[in-house]
């Protein structure tokens, strides 16, 4: 089942629901405008989602109770307790088949008979249908056998005779009308009706005597007739999308009666149920089709002639004067058809005639018809697994809540170590942390549960891919096949919903300008479809999403050119970048490669866009390329945004939180490694000079701790691609906090992303590196 | 092409589609008995099998597929018995 259908099924399960409450409010009050609204939108909505789905019975269902709700809306009617009725028969039954569609992944094969039906059914309630309308669709339902069965070739009933003597099974008469227009949708009448199987006669009438000058060849100028032996479930499902063009009626054996047998059988014997005669008549038949064109055949035809006139003198039934003996006439001249329909007929009369009496159920009445088909439909069958559509505020309100759980269980080792020192009670701190541990886990688990609410799989975005690379090829004339991997990795609903846009445009700039025309790619021996790979893994506490294509890269030495051009860098500075550092400056801001600004990227706004966009929810973008081979742009996200990992380090008076993603080490440096260059002051630490910044200098706060040790404790982070020594006072753990945004007074400052409530009570503030520095 | 068109005859090859329909009717046009050669057909859209009924053609060959030519054998025998040019075998 594709994603699309998974979610498409509880969407619907929802619509359907408040269109029945809906319909049953509109019952008590038919005035209220708002209801009819609002179960006109969920119809209507319905309807058009399940337009995606290959369900052509289930949409024409709807779009028939849409007219109706429509022409209510428009006050054009009212709704009496039979509109609502069929209307609520028809939403239950879409929302059976939409059980069905979740168990099978496909509606049952009465589907398209019982859509076809009701939906008539409803156009009949409207008032432009009239009455005319509404005689027309009732005897649609209960179509006699038409009359030009009496034209079709004795052989040919004889055939459909014996195919329903001897499989049991129905035989429809098919009049098949296309409107002049259906050459014009792809259709193809006659196709259509090769399709059908034991199809058993098939003949075209001209609708008009139109001379063969004056033909238009493209307008439909036939109708067709066909006889099947089919049931008409199956005969309908075939003809799903133009079940309006068709009249399907069930034959009865009388209807075709090659050679009016009708008339000779005795009337008190009509009907009668007798199974011994049936069980003769069909051995017979076995006899009289038993290969073989011998002498046996002849003595053989004889015995089967002699055992049905017998049978026939014992049942009273008469047949017209000579056709028995003409019939075996014929089987001995090796043409046992005649024979065979003879005793087709006969069978039909001795059986308890199973096949006209199902097809009068059918013929009968229509409302019995929907009453004892939805039978089926048993209680345990309707109650499949929900899902619960919840306001995204609700959840985030969970979320804060556990979040300050979190933090609050976090004052209890703060309560021990009360107890112990102030207290004197190491009991009681001991007992303490114990049941912490308890609250700490269960905390832990309740909000791991729910993040995982909030968190959706990648594929929500993922899916608009397929169809943007085949049209924006085919646009582009380049091949290129798009491969999907890892779309079932999750991350918080919010990161997913940001990735949409940075996404599409790097999947437009890897087709645009990444890849190569057909020819080119030949030229330089690459195969004709270019790939493109769009992957998501999980990777500790990250999700990354990566976009790579096969196509011809980036170079450097144009990069460096273009971005000189633009005066975006200095000359000195374009030498001495390497080649990497080259690639990256597509991220600067108004830097577009695209010689000629397309429609499809390249507008001004660029890879700098991808990257603030990522940056606004706490990712990384990189890219990597190499000329001629492809290029790779990697996204790493949090997984979810409502916690994050702080490192709290003490600065003079006041503890300050450092987002743990941009911390390299902590490194207890002995003064006498500080190097002053000028006023700066540095360390050399792995090979590289680290500028040494002091953090109570930037925090302007009192240097608190007079250093005894001879040591600094230096922080060491990267940000944004640059490595500085953060001289701090003292290093504290690492915790998880729930980060709020500054908001008030204070939402204008800058340097702080945020701030966080500690365990005991304390404002932790958390920094914002790259705003400070 | 699975269209061919010769000075009488109309050669019908694999999938006859409704393209070929607009040169089937230019050709039934001119002709008072035009000839129709459906051997090699695979699959004969309705808009040529309804320019068949139509016009006045003369069936050298039905197709090879059995099925395919039962029933255009079928339809076209009973519109226009005297113009095939053989008794259509209704296969059974």
């Amino acid at each position: 089942m594709t994603t699309l259908l998974q979610r498409f099924i509880p969407e619907s399960r929802e619509y359907l629901e408040s269109a029945s409450a809906g319909l049953l409010g509109l019952e008590r009050n038919p005035a209220n405008d708002g209801l009819v609204n609002e179960v006109f939108r969920a119809v209507h909505t319905l309807k058009g989602a399940s337009g995606l789905f290959d369900i052509p019975a289930l949409t024409r269902l709807l779009h028939a109770g849409e007219d109706v709700l429509g022409a209510v809306r428009s006050a054009q009617m009212t709704l009496d307790s039979t509109a609502v009725d069929l209307l609520l028969d028809s939403l239950d039954r879409v929302s059976g088949w939409i059980d069905s569609l979740e168990a099978a992944g496909a509606l049952p094969t009465d589907a398209d008979g019982i859509s076809a039906r009701l939906s008539k059914q409803l156009w009949a309630l409207l008032p432009s249908a009239g009455t005319a309308a509404k005689a027309v669709a009732v005897s649609l339902e209960v179509a006699p056998p038409p009359d030009w069965l009496a034209d079709l070739p004795l052989e040919e009933r004889q055939a459909a005779l014996n195919a329903s003597a001897m499989d049991g099974a129905n035989l429809q008469a098919i009049t098949y009308t296309p409107d002049d227009g259906c050459f014009y949708r792809a259709e193809d009448p006659f196709h259509l009706l090769l399709q059908l199987p034991g199809l058993l006669s098939l003949s075209v009438v001209r609708r008009d005597e139109i001379a063969l000058a004056e033909t238009d060849p493209f307008r439909s100028a036939l109708a067709y007739r066909a006889v099947a032996a089919q049931p008409r479930s199956e005969i309908e499902q075939l003809f799903r999308y133009v079940i309006d063009q068709v009249v399907i009626a069930t034959i009865p054996a009388s209807a075709i009666d090659p050679i009016g047998l009708e008339a000779f059988v005795s009337p008190q014997s009509v009907g009668t149920n007798c199974p011994m005669a049936a069980r003769i008549l069909s051995e017979q038949r076995r006899i009289v089709a038993l290969p073989g064109a011998d002498t046996a055949l002849k003595s053989r035809i004889a015995a089967v002639e002699a055992t049905i006139a017998s049978l026939l003198a014992s049942l009273d039934w008469t047949v017209p004067p000579g056709e028995l003996a003409a019939a075996a006439g014929d089987a001995c001249m090796g043409r046992p058809e005649r024979m065979l329909g003879l005793i087709a007929i006969l069978e039909a009369r001795a059986r308890p005639a199973r096949s006209e009496s199902e097809s009068e159920t059918i013929a009968a009445d229509p409302a019995d018809v929907l009453i004892d088909r939805r039978a089926p439909l048993s209680a345990e069958a309707r109650h499949p697994g929900r899902i619960l559509k919840v306001d995204q505020n609700k959840v985030d309100r969970l979320m804060t809540l556990i979040g300050e759980m979190v933090v609050s269980k976090n004052s209890l080792p703060y309560l021990a170590k009360r107890a112990e020192e102030v207290y004197g009670c190491r009991e009681m701190g001991r007992e303490i942390k114990e049941k912490y541990a308890v609250i700490d886990r269960l905390a832990q688990e309740m909000q791991r549960a729910i993040l995982d609410v909030r968190m959706l799989p990648v594929s929500e975005i993922f899916d608009r891919f397929p169809r943007l690379v085949r049209d924006l090829s085919r646009r582009l004339d380049k091949q290129i096949e798009l491969k999907v991997i890892g779309e079932e990795t999750a991350a918080d609903k919010n990161i997913v919903e940001a990735l949409g846009d940075p996404l599409i445009h790097l999947v437009r700039n890897a087709i645009d300008h990444g890849i190569e025309m057909p020819d080119q790619r030949v030229d330089v021996g690459k195969p004709e479809a270019a790939t493109i790979l769009l992957r998501a893994f999980q990777e500790g506490d990250q999700v990354i999403i990566e976009v790579s294509d096969d196509g011809k890269g980036i170079d450097p030495r144009a990069i460096k050119l273009k971005a000189l051009e633009k005066n975006l860098i200095s000359e000195d500075k374009a030498d001495s970048l390497s080649d990497q550092q080259a690639i990256d400056l597509v991220f600067l801001p108004g830097f577009s490669t695209a010689k000629e600004v397309s429609d499809l990227s390249g507008r001004g706004v660029g890879m700098d866009v991808v990257r603030s966009a990522v940056e606004k929810i706490n990712g990384t973008v990189t890219l990597t390329s190499r000329k001629g081979e492809g290029t790779l742009v990697r996204l790493s996200l949090p997984l979810s945004m409502a916690v994050s990992r702080v490192m709290m380090v003490e600065v003079g008076d006041g503890l300050f939180g450092v987002p743990m993603d941009g911390v390299v080490e902590t490194v207890k440096l002995p003064l006498a490694r500080i190097k002053r260059i000028k006023q700066a002051e540095a360390f050399v630490s792995r090979n590289a000079i680290i500028p040494l910044v002091r953090m109570h200098e930037v925090l302007q706060t009192p240097r608190g701790l007079v250093n005894e040790t001879g040591e600094e404790a230096v922080l060491v982070v990267r940000i944004g691609g640059r490595t500085i020594g953060l001289v701090v006072d003292r290093f504290r753990e690492g915790i998880d906090v729930i980060l709020k945004p500054m908001d008030g007074l204070l939402a204008g400052m800058r340097g702080y992303s945020g701030s966080a409530l500690l365990g005991d009570g304390r404002v932790l503030l958390v920094l914002n590196l790259k705003e400070l520095l | 092409m699975p269209l061919t068109i010769t000075r009488t005859l109309a050669r019908f090859e694999d999938c006859c589609m409704v393209e070929e329909a607009l040169s089937l009717l230019e050709f039934l046009k001119g002709r008072k008995s035009a000839k129709v050669d459906l051997s090699r057909c695979t699959y004969l859209h309705s808009a040529l099998l309804q320019l068949l009924v139509v016009g006045s053609v003369k069936i050298v060959a039905l197709p090879t597929d059995p099925l395919l030519a039962r029933w255009v054998g079928r339809v076209l025998a009973e519109r226009h018995p005297e113009h095939l040019a053989q008794p259509v075998q209704i296969a059974r």
